[in-house]
């Protein structure tokens, strides 16, 4: 099962080299991983692009660029995205403001409102 | 006959957080409805690709409840890759996979959702082609396709022109209406704890489309008689409903009367799409339900 919000509580952890955030699809439906353009992660006021980002999408782990290629493969509506970024030393324990921003393409909405951004805000306990 | 149905979507804020598929699919059957409509690509687990397991486990689901699968629904998504939007031949596999799965779910309509080339919704123009070639496939599972309808998109367009020019020449291809283009009231904005940002549109723009998006269109139901026989689906959407059981934005008297006298068979599908607080869809669900029942049954004895 999910947490209703965006930003998941559960997977919010350091891992070696960095962090993790446990982000599930903000779409109403699973997402093909090919119409992803991208993620913005913001912790505490500091910033990670795009590239600075790796995606784990059902166990495969992609770059920002890689994610592009891949039109079979998909951020599946019940499998939360790792999004895990490099910082030496990893996050400190404790609560932890977190911003994701998440852009994809519509192929249903006119070209003109391409891509959608959806931006989600959450503070996250990091225990350890 | 007209039989009335709920569309998953409806539980879009439950699914997967207080509710489970099973528990969808037995709220279904416990407000009466029998069809049921899915969103492929939310409510198959594994999806595009389920295990025969899930499909075992589903077609046991389907059964236990009493529920009929009526549409699935599924898109066509023609900017699937970034530099360019995908040809008749890549797009035809796409279609014939979903028809596949479709029909190992024991569906019997299928709506591809199009992308579109235009402001105003036009459709990539892949969308006949591509149709065409998986026809012969919808034959064969004895699967209707239907794409929908949907504000702001009125009854007398050139899209569904375009769509007609094919629907008199096959069964098997015709419309989803959904009801939200006979809205006739203002409705209030959706709270999130996340928020849409639409490309990176000039500000006027982006409220142009956005006012477009949720205005009433007050198309009139009566322009629905003479479609009757090309539409396979209804999408009764809904943002709300009162303690009296009624719909504050929709005429669903009108609507269903037109059903009704027309003599229409298929499936009237809800499609709750308000607020999505916890625990709140199960009672629109229920809510609107009742109201259709009434209508129905109320129409129905006036026309016999």
């Amino acid at each position: 099962m999910l947490e209703a919000h965006v930003i998941q509580t559960k997977g919010f952890k350091n891992v070696d080299g960095g962090f993790q955030v446990a982000v599930r699809c903000p779409y109403y439906r699973g997402i093909w991983a090919s119409l992803l353009e991208g993620a913005r992660l913001t912790v505490d006021g500091e910033t990670f692009g795009s590239d600075a980002i790796v995606w784990t999408l059902g166990g495969r782990s992609y770059a920002a660029d890689e994610l592009a290629e891949s039109v079979d493969d998909r951020w599946a509506f019940e499998e939360p995205a790792l999004l895990t970024v490099d910082k030496p030393g990893g996050l400190a324990p404790g609560l932890h403001e977190v911003e994701v921003a998440i852009t994809w393409r519509w192929s249903y909405i006119p070209v003109e409102m391409q891509p959608t951004t959806n931006i989600s805000n959450r503070k996250l306990v990091l225990v350890s | 006959m007209i039989d009335l149905g709920v569309s998953l979507y409806s539980y879009g804020g439950d699914y997967l957080v207080t509710m489970t598929l099973e528990d969808c699919l037995a709220d279904v059957a416990d407000v009466g409805a029998e069809g049921i409509e899915i969103l492929a690509d939310t409510h198959i687990a594994g999806y595009p690709s389920p295990t025969t397991a899930w499909v075992d486990d589903w077609h046991e689901l389907v059964g236990r409840h009493h529920l009929t699968p009526t549409c699935y629904s599924s898109w066509l998504d023609t900017r699937l890759r970034k530099d360019r939007t995908l040809t008749v031949d890549e797009a035809v596999p796409l279609l014939v996979r979903d028809l596949e799965l479709a029909h190992r779910l024991g569906f019997t309509i299928l709506r591809p959702k199009l992308g579109v080339v235009s402001l105003d919704l036009i459709p990539d123009p892949v969308w006949r082609e591509t149709v065409e070639r998986a026809l012969p496939k919808a034959e064969e599972y004895g699967i209707r396709i239907a794409p929908e309808i949907h504000a702001p998109t009125p009854l007398e367009s050139t899209i569904v022109e375009d769509y007609l020019d094919l629907a008199r020449q096959t069964e098997h291809f015709g419309l989803l209406i959904d009801t939200g283009i006979f809205q006739n009231a203002e409705r209030g904005r959706m709270h999130s704890d996340s928020r849409f940002v639409f490309g990176n549109p000039d500000p006027e723009l982006a409220a142009r489309v956005a006012r477009e998006m949720s205005k009433p269109m007050n198309e009139d139901p009566a322009l629905l008689a003479d479609l009757l026989p090309y539409v396979f689906h209804v999408h009764a959407k809904f943002w709300d409903m009162t303690d009296d059981l009624d719909d504050p934005h929709l005429p669903y008297d009108a609507i269903v009367k037109v059903l009704v006298e027309g003599g229409w068979s298929g499936s009237l599908s809800s499609e709750y799409e308000g607020p999505r607080d916890l625990y709140l869809a199960s009672d629109m669900v229920r809510r609107q339900q009742a109201m259709l029942r009434r209508l129905v049954a109320e129409h129905a004895a006036v026309a016999s």
